[in-house]
């Protein structure tokens, strides 16, 4: 049985990366320069409408989806589990990324007669996170360790970050001549809450012992940083307004850079590009951090002749290492202060724009606005814990009328091979509404997808079209 | 003309494509069904000594005796998952001497839940002799083995050639538990 609903709702119902491919390079949307500072812009001035410019949302799962598991098809569930866990990678990860503007503009300058600058700039909300298969601890708890004798268990299988934070941001857009555009965006980080869990090492394996059947090797080397939790979770006293007061002037603080450009090599080929969150936040206050930490091997107990010649009783010697046991999984709790790196993201594009309005003269060289079509390709990359990710896109642009242009978007990432993005951006008056996902091979049945993508938003742009 | 069916064309895959989407059936109620059957492989005791630890100022003992305090068994998270325990003990033995090993199992307060108890046999030759023995916890013993809060081990040995200095062979002992879970969503 199929059920079908209004889509918009839906996923956002369902919503759970961060590549924002339909976005990026939709020069009609203002919130495309916060893809690329040094992006084209066409108005001369807009202004999000508060809460409503720019509402993001993607959730991702690069091994498994809901439908593998939560399916009705009569198959057992603990056999589709034990499937997905032996079919998981330890580098098969769970992402999720949401994004609110809370407020948004920005305005053209220069001489009249050549407006080449822009500002722009606002404040959002972003939550990210991104939690690896810990693949061996998965297995442990599957299996335990008597099929798994001789094998390492790697701690290092656990390994997840997540941030809710506040940016407020300004950028510089520089239209330097027909061919040159940069920009440089400048943000302030405020860190609402932040848990990571990135710099484990160690394992744990079962051999075989000399003095008894197995020794038990334990080299555990495990860490979770918080900052922002134990004000939330102690303090009872806690209010709401607490949060909003950290949305702003929390004292957990960073500062990030963004960088980009956009260069016309003919008038039909451009190229660009931009480096986005180059920056860190330092985790100063409401911090706590929980350490595991030693090595100690088990093989068991002598009970019966203990230490011989110690005079030690069984039970001495039994507490003694009843102790180390002890020590050895106590949590050793910190407040030192720590520093996180946010995940830089590289985009770039090569484009070329085709087929002119036949019934209108583009006066304009710089832009390609004369031409109603664009293919191209771009390269996205975002450093991620264990490894970067990359995605590689393929698009087609189009103006169909005045005021409303659609893209297609096809990428290759690491969730799948088939993922086709659909946006637009339409303007009446100077109301400006777009709204893009990905994803849409998967809408048949939305739960069978690997990742979600949905960008929303209303901006009112001003554009005098006789500049 | 041409291009302007096209843009309607368009238009409507776009806006057919925003307006639905579809889902299978799907029950979240499924990770009711949840289980796992982990087996976990533990070292339990051990010993290698020789003959003449059996003597005490010269002296042979004929009976070793000791105990622990445990606290595992009575762990709440053991008590509700713990479905099946195996204590397997693989004993060497090249003391023409027999020799038992006894364990108890008893409360704090020193009650008897449970004991069992095997033999190695003398070896007259002291060409090491190997014995065996599994003892299983299941149902009623399992629920004994969960009241347990101490250990008796008791080693004795069986008549034969008193023991002095010189007395050749030793006796090992290397042990394992087996432990049976079963974890569900109750946890």
């Amino acid at each position: 049985m199929k059920k079908c609903a209004w889509f918009v709702f839906l996923l956002m119902a369902v919503s759970y990366a961060q590549n924002k491919q339909i976005l990026y390079g939709f020069t009609e949307i203002p919130q495309s320069l916060l893809q690329n500072p040094g992006g084209k812009t066409h108005n001369d001035w807009y202004f999000g409408i508060p809460l409503l410019s720019h509402i993001h949302a993607n959730g991702g799962s690069s091994g498994v989806t809901v439908y593998d598991l939560f399916a009705v098809d009569g198959k057992d569930f603990n056999t589709k589990l034990e499937e997905v866990v032996y079919r998981l990678r330890p580098t098969d990860f769970f992402t999720f990324n949401q994004q609110l503007e809370i407020l948004s503009g920005g305005f053209a300058f220069g001489p009249s007669y050549d407006k080449n600058e822009y500002i722009s700039f606002g404040l959002y909300q972003e939550v990210d996170a991104i939690l690896y298969f810990p693949k061996d601890y998965a297995k442990l708890v599957y299996e335990g360790n008597q099929n798994n004798i001789n094998r390492p268990f790697r701690l290092d299988h656990l390994n997840g970050t997540s941030e809710l934070i506040s940016v407020l941001h300004i950028g510089y857009n520089k239209v330097v001549n027909d061919k040159f555009t940069y920009g440089i965006r400048g943000k302030v980080y405020s860190s609402i809450t932040n848990v990571n869990s990135v710099s484990n090492t160690g394992t744990f394996i079962t051999v075989n012992g000399d003095n008894n059947a197995y020794d038990h090797i334990f080299d555990l080397d495990l860490s979770l940083k918080t900052s922002g939790l134990v004000n939330l979770t102690m303090d009872s006293d806690f209010e709401m307004k607490d949060i909003t007061k950290q949305l702003l002037f929390g004292s957990n603080l960073g500062l990030g850079i963004d960088l980009g450009f956009s260069y016309n090599i003919d008038k039909h080929w451009y190229l660009d590009g931009s480096l986005l969150d180059f920056g860190f936040i330092r985790h100063r206050k409401h911090v706590e951090n929980y350490e595991l930490k030693g090595n100690y091997v088990f093989e068991g107990i002598n009970p019966i002749f203990p230490e011989v010649g110690s005079g030690q009783t069984a039970d001495e010697y039994w507490t003694a290492i009843e102790e180390e046991f002890s020590n050895l999984f106590t949590l050793d709790t910190t407040r030192t202060k720590y520093t996180t790196w946010r995940p830089i993201k590289l985009n770039s594009s090569l484009n070329y724009a085709f087929g002119k309005k036949v019934s209108k003269e583009c006066d304009c060289t710089f832009d390609d606005s004369g031409y109603l079509n664009r293919v191209g390709i771009q390269l996205y990359a975002i450093n991620r814990p264990k490894l970067p990710q990359v995605a590689l896109t393929t698009y087609y642009y189009r103006r169909l009328l005045n005021g409303l242009s659609v893209k297609a978007a096809y990428t290759l990432d690491s969730y799948s091979f088939t993922n086709i993005g659909l946006g637009m951006s339409a303007q009446l008056g100077g109301v400006n509404f777009y709204i893009m996902a990905d994803n849409f091979l998967n809408f048949k049945n939305i739960y069978n997808a690997q990742s979600l993508s949905l960008q929303l938003g209303i901006n009112y742009i001003f554009t005098n079209d006789e500049d | 003309m041409k291009k302007k069916t096209f843009n309607v064309l368009l238009l409507s895959v776009l806006l057919s494509a925003f307006t639905i989407a579809c889902t299978k059936d799907i029950d979240f109620n499924q990770i009711d069904d949840f289980e796992v059957t982990p087996v976990i492989e533990s070292s339990l005791i051990f010993l290698d000594e020789p003959a003449n630890q059996f003597l005490e100022d010269g002296v042979e003992i004929s009976s070793v005796q000791d105990s622990v305090l445990v606290e595992i068994f009575k762990d709440a998270f053991i008590k509700e998952h713990l479905v099946k325990a195996e204590f397997v003990f693989e004993t060497t033995n090249s003391i023409n001497r027999g020799i038992e090993l006894r364990i108890d199992f008893l409360t704090d307060s020193n009650i008897q839940l449970h004991s069992f108890s095997f033999a190695v046999e003398a070896s007259s030759t002291n060409t090491p002799t190997i014995f065996n023995y599994t003892e299983v916890f299941e149902n009623n013993t399992l629920e004994s083995l969960f009241e347990t809060g101490k250990l008796l081990f008791t080693l004795n040995l069986k008549p034969g050639p008193v023991i002095n200095e010189n007395t050749p062979g030793s006796i090992k002992l290397k042990s394992k538990g087996i432990f049976f879970l079963n974890i569900d969503n109750t946890l």
